[in-house]
């Protein structure tokens, strides 16, 4: 089952390869039935066990440890199904007319192929080469479809996301040499136990490069320009889904791994994830260029999983993965409904774009759509984002209550820069030059239509997704070693 | 039959909430050349059967003892978050008042709005905030309570920006939204740090923990002011004052619903957080203090207004400052009644002068006058709105201001004073609006003007003479307050306020002789009122420039240091290899020299570590 959403994509994209016509339909086909699987996957799992579900094993390259093994649970489950979802919206919402589609489809189904398999490998090494091998497809798809510094959009992204790559490796490396296990498999290391000093070491070259990935400040900066140049559904996936594959990592292995040292290094965490936060929310302030804000809101954000993660507490690892799918959602919704703007009016200036509201010639679907997902981006209740900032803030608050408050004031922040994009871009009266605006059509309309709809449905009822992931969040706490601090108030509470 | 009403009374947020959803299709445009009017009427029926079942509610439920549904919601193993939905009288009554006052401006709207394009957007955004009202008032929870204030945060935000095509509006908007959620935020932090020391968000098992908790003193200020911040946000008290003021952009039904009802909302959740706010008190001082301010200053403010529509905003602000100096001294029943009343006289006031506006297109009170020969109807309402809202036996506002007077005459006697000192200013800013627009000389844009057509004048005059007989329905309720004897000089000390305000307002401002506008004689305390003492032009300079300094400071840090270091490493490796590859010469003898040298080095450094 799991290998059938892994490869069903690289079929498709071979499909893609031979056919010479019909690559939209036969990629979107692919990831309806990629869907679909995903989909019978998160029906059939077994929401109370706790551990690796759907294993597959098959011995690979012995000498060097490397197995195909593939398993989920309820961490990497609703980012599976996230992706798979992503992806199909990001076909559907690929320009008609894109140049080149045979090549543009093909990418962006081995994109989704690579990621699935980062999500489901429980061999490190396995892990590292589908984290690799999803920049090929990317990098790829910025520096052809991009905007117009793709070159140099592409080359700095590229060469980012490969160090973070490196810097993996060698901690992967270097790990299981010291621990004399001889195989990478994820679980062979999660049992054995290095001395504290070493687990230090190899936590933080961890960190720093899942840190690159997320991304934390200072190395942030290939974000803005990838986000910003690449095209619309490539934006999507990049905002909506490969960020995560940072935050995941953060806790599959970090967390996971190296529960001892986590407890060391968490406080210096949640202060990065603090500065992250205001440093990306006062930058998104400045911008003009509507796409810019968002990347830098997408900084901003992320950093809250952080923050719950290092608290790592039941009730906060629970709301960083919610946050990471609220988070996916809302970005991968926002880039859609810019790059609908954009095609429609040619620009993503706040300075030029006005009265986008009116509802006879300006956008009003998509501007009231917009509003939505720039407010559900806001933490207001009833919208996944809420629901997401609320668990990450309540379980966070118990460990480390000065940076949550920190991180909720800058929350605040988030309303002030889309606000003013609101204002300016949506509200006030249509600009001169856009007197006829191109209609949105409905093939247009229907991601943005399913976006909102879970956004809506997630944030109103959160249990569908809480059953999923509590069992498997619990357990990744009960790993941690439990210290005066870390038995939270909270936890103690609620039993009476 | 009974039961049922009651147990189904959680549909009541639902009514609207179901009309603001389907009239969404009209809203987005899909209805074609439909029209949008069934959106609005449809929006109508929803929240006439709102306040239906509301009502029916409040008939069976009334003086029986306070139930508690509880309907489970987010469920994780370390947090469980219930809806629990309060039925009581005061629950109720709240719930009624509030389907009312939206039912009454969503038929006022139909008149007032007639010819507008966002007929279907404007009718399901009202149903939007009468839905999340009653929510709010429903609610039980300290966590629903801050979803709901955060709900109608973004309601006003879209309301006050209906006609969005004015830049005054945006602004208004937009400074509503961000003063609120500051206030939100402040909240939100409260709501948080609340819970690991309680375990609970519900109001009830709040108010038995506060009984005996031993809490630090400093926390208790410190959770109590975060608690405070929504409702001082959404009452538009002061440091939050100024977001009221500029909404007032927003059409005229969606003020009399906000300001009638939204606004107290807030004062609604404080004083369901007495028992916690009482833990602190330093706290319960600070609220005086800023209800004290507050209620002096805005009545004061409301004086120097032009525009008919910020004259009453802040008579407004000035009135839930007396419901914040009750919750201070913890007079919550007094609190309560007066908020009660601020909902009908509020609401009853704007529709007033919302039908002149109609027909005078203006609500510059400097260009109106002489309307009472033209207007009789519209003048009598709005007589009767200004006295329920003073102190006028036997009109409601009088019995709430008796009530909370005879408490604070026997604990803090210097706040009788204020709260006599209010009542006479905000009557004579009230008396000062009815004398500029319906007595003195006719004006050029008050010439023509004729009683507005039935759909605005009825919902007028049947507020009015609900209001008329609202004391006779108090009375049968034995709502009224009990005759405290010892106290009774207390009364008429009430209302000779009322009537130097009334004197004073209608000498200065009803006798032709006296010219208008009256000039205070130093210049600089005129433009100190009229510039609401310059609050805007302070907030500018501090947090709004803060702010954006910031912002601007760190995107260029952004920019030239961060970025600009990764760029230098870049052009560097770039260059450099650019340079090196001109020393790929080709010559023999060149490799055979580096060779050689690189040998010598690493030979010596060998010979240097051994």
């Amino acid at each position: 089952m799991l290998s059938a959403i892994i490869w069903l994509p690289v079929l498709g994209a071979i499909l893609i390869g031979v056919s010479p016509k019909f690559s939209r339909s036969i990629a979107l086909a692919v990831c309806v039935t990629t869907l679909a699987v995903s989909i019978t996957i998160a029906g059939t799992f077994n929401y109370q066990d706790s551990g690796l579900q759907f294993i597959e094993h098959l011995n690979w390259i012995e000498p060097l440890g490397l197995d195909y093994n593939l398993g989920i649970d309820g961490l990497s489950l609703p980012l599976v199904v996230l992706n798979t979802l992503l992806v199909l919206l990001a076909v559907q919402a690929t320009d008609i007319k894109v140049e080149r589609p045979r090549l543009f489809h093909a990418l962006l189904l081995l994109v989704s192929a690579a990621i699935t398999g980062a999500f489901l490998a429980q061999n490190l090494l396995l892990f590292f080469l589908f984290y690799e091998l999803e920049l090929i497809p990317l990098y790829l798809l910025i520096a052809i479809w991009g905007g117009e510094k793709r070159g140099y959009a592409a080359t700095k992204f590229l060469i980012y996301q490969a160090l973070s790559g490196v810097i993996l490796l060698a901690g992967f490396l270097s790990w299981a040499w010291f621990s004399k296990t001889g195989d990478f498999n994820y679980e062979s290391l999660a049992a054995t136990h290095l001395p504290a000093n070493l687990q230090l070491l190899f936590l933080c070259i961890i960190v720093l490069g899942f840190g690159i990935k997320m991304p934390l400040v200072p190395f942030h900066t290939w974000l803005p320009d990838a986000y910003v140049e690449a095209p619309t559904p490539v934006s999507m996936l990049l905002g909506g889904i490969v960020s995560k594959l940072g935050t995941y990592g953060l806790i599959r292995f970090g967390l996971g791994l190296f529960p001892d040292a986590w407890l060391i290094v968490a406080p210096w965490l949640a202060l990065i994830s603090v500065v992250t936060a205001i440093y990306g929310s006062l930058i998104a302030i400045a911008q003009t260029d509507i796409k810019k804000t968002i990347a830098y809101s997408s900084v901003a954000h992320l950093s809250y999983v952080l923050l719950a993660t290092a608290a790592g507490n039941s009730l906060s690892i629970l709301g960083a993965v919610y946050q990471m799918v609220a988070h996916g959602l809302i970005l991968a919704l926002l880039f859609n409904l810019v790059g609908i703007i954009e095609a429609k009016t040619g620009s993503r200036d706040i300075n030029k774009l006005h009265g986008l509201l009116n509802p006879k010639r300006g956008l009003p679907f998509v501007g009231s759509t917009l509003i939505l997902t720039m407010m559900a981006s806001a933490g207001i209740p009833g919208m996944v984002g809420f629901i997401g900032e609320f668990l990450s803030f309540q379980g966070s608050y118990a460990t480390f209550p000065i940076p949550t408050l920190i991180c909720l004031a800058s929350t605040g922040l988030t309303s002030i820069y889309f606000v003013i994009i609101i204002n300016r871009t949506l509200f006030g009266k249509l600009a001169e030059d856009f007197t006829y605006l191109p209609k949105v059509t409905a093939t247009e309309r229907v991601p943005a239509i399913i976006l909102t709809a879970l956004i809506i449905l997630l944030g109103i009822q959160p249990n569908i997704l809480i059953s999923q992931i509590q069992v498997t969040t619990d357990n990744i706490v009960a790993t941690l070693p439990t210290t005066g601090t870390q038995i939270a108030g909270i936890e103690t509470k609620t039993s009476d | 039959m009974h039961s049922i009403v009651l147990n189904t009374i959680w549909l009541i947020p639902c009514y609207p909430l179901i009309g603001a959803i389907l009239a969404l299709p009209w809203s987005v445009g899909w209805s074609g050349e439909l029209g949008t009017r069934p959106a609005g009427y449809l929006n109508i029926f929803m929240a006439g059967i709102a306040f239906i079942h509301a009502l029916s509610a409040l008939v069976i439920g009334w003086d029986l003892p306070t139930q508690e549904l509880s309907y489970s919601w987010l469920h994780s193993s370390t947090l469980n978050i219930d809806f629990p939905i309060e039925i009581s009288t005061i629950s109720l009554t709240a719930t009624a008042v509030v389907t009312a006052i939206n039912l009454v401006s969503q038929i006022y709207a139909v008149g007032y709005l007639e010819m507008d394009w966002g007929w279907a957007r404007f009718f399901s955004l009202m149903n939007c905030f009468g839905a999340g009202i009653c929510g709010l008032v429903l609610s039980n929870s300290l966590f629903f309570s801050y979803v709901f204030l955060e709900l109608l945060t973004l309601a006003t935000y879209l309301l006050v920006g209906f006609w969005y095509a004015q830049p005054l509006v945006i602004t208004g908007a937009r400074d509503a939204f961000w003063t609120k959620r500051v206030g939100d935020i402040i909240l939100l932090m409260g709501v948080i740090a609340i819970y690991p020391i309680t375990g609970t968000w519900n109001f009830t098992e709040l108010a038995t923990w506060a009984q005996t908790a031993q809490i630090d003193p400093s926390v208790a200020l410190l959770l109590g002011l975060s608690l405070s911040a929504g409702p001082l946000g959404k009452c538009a008290q002061i440091p939050f004052q100024l977001w009221l003021d500029e909404a007032m952009e927003a059409p005229i039904p969606a003020t009399v619903l906000r300001n009638a009802v939204v606004v107290g909302a807030g004062a609604f959740v404080l004083i369901k957080l007495a028992p916690v706010i009482s833990l602190s008190p330093l706290l319960l001082s600070i609220l005086v203090v800023l209800g004290v301010a507050t209620s002096f200053c805005c009545s004061l403010i409301a004086i120097a207004q032009v525009d008919m529509k910020r004259v009453l905003s802040y008579a407004l602000s000035a009135y839930i400052g007396l419901v914040f100096i009750a919750v201070g001294t913890q007079n919550v029943d007094s609190a309560r009644f007066i908020l009660f009343n601020e909902s009908f006289g509020m609401a009853l006031l704007y529709m007033s002068i919302g039908s002149i506006i109609f027909t005078n297109v203006t609500q510059d009170i400097t260009q109106l006058g002489g309307l009472w020969s033209r207007r009789p109807f519209t003048a009598c309402s709005m007589l009767v709105a200004i006295a329920s809202f003073v102190a006028v036996p036997p009109l409601g506002g009088f019995w709430g201001f008796w009530q909370l007077i005879q408490s604070l005459w026997v604990e803090q006697p210097w706040l009788v004073g204020v709260i006599l000192i209010v009542n006479t200013l905000t009557t004579l800013s009230l008396v000062r609006l009815f004398c500029r627009i319906f007595l003195g000389k006719t004006q050029p844009m008050s010439e023509r003007s004729v009683e507005p057509f039935w759909l605005i004048s009825l919902p007028v005059i049947f507020s009015a003479v609900f209001i008329c007989h609202l004391p006779i329905i108090i009375r049968d309720l034995g709502m009224l307050p009990s005759l405290d004897k010892s106290n009774v000089m207390l009364a008429p000390l009430l209302v000779w306020s009322s009537i130097s305000g009334v004197a004073t307002g209608g000498l200065l401002y009803g006798v032709n002789a006296i010219a208008k506008p009256i000039k205070l004689p130093i210049p600089a305390v005129q433009n100190f009122f009229t510039n609401d003492f310059y609050v805007q032009r302070f907030y500018q300079l501090t947090i709004v420039w803060l702010v954006a300094t910031g912002a601007k400071l760190v995107n260029w840090f952004d920019r030239y240091i961060v970025d600009g270091l990764v760029n230098l490493i870049g052009i560097g490796t770039l260059f450099s290899g650019q340079t090196l590859k001109y020393t790929t010469s080709g010559q023999s003898q060149l490799y055979i020299l580096l060779a050689f040298s690189g040998i010598i080095i690493v030979g010596l450094m060998m010979g240097l570590l051994v």
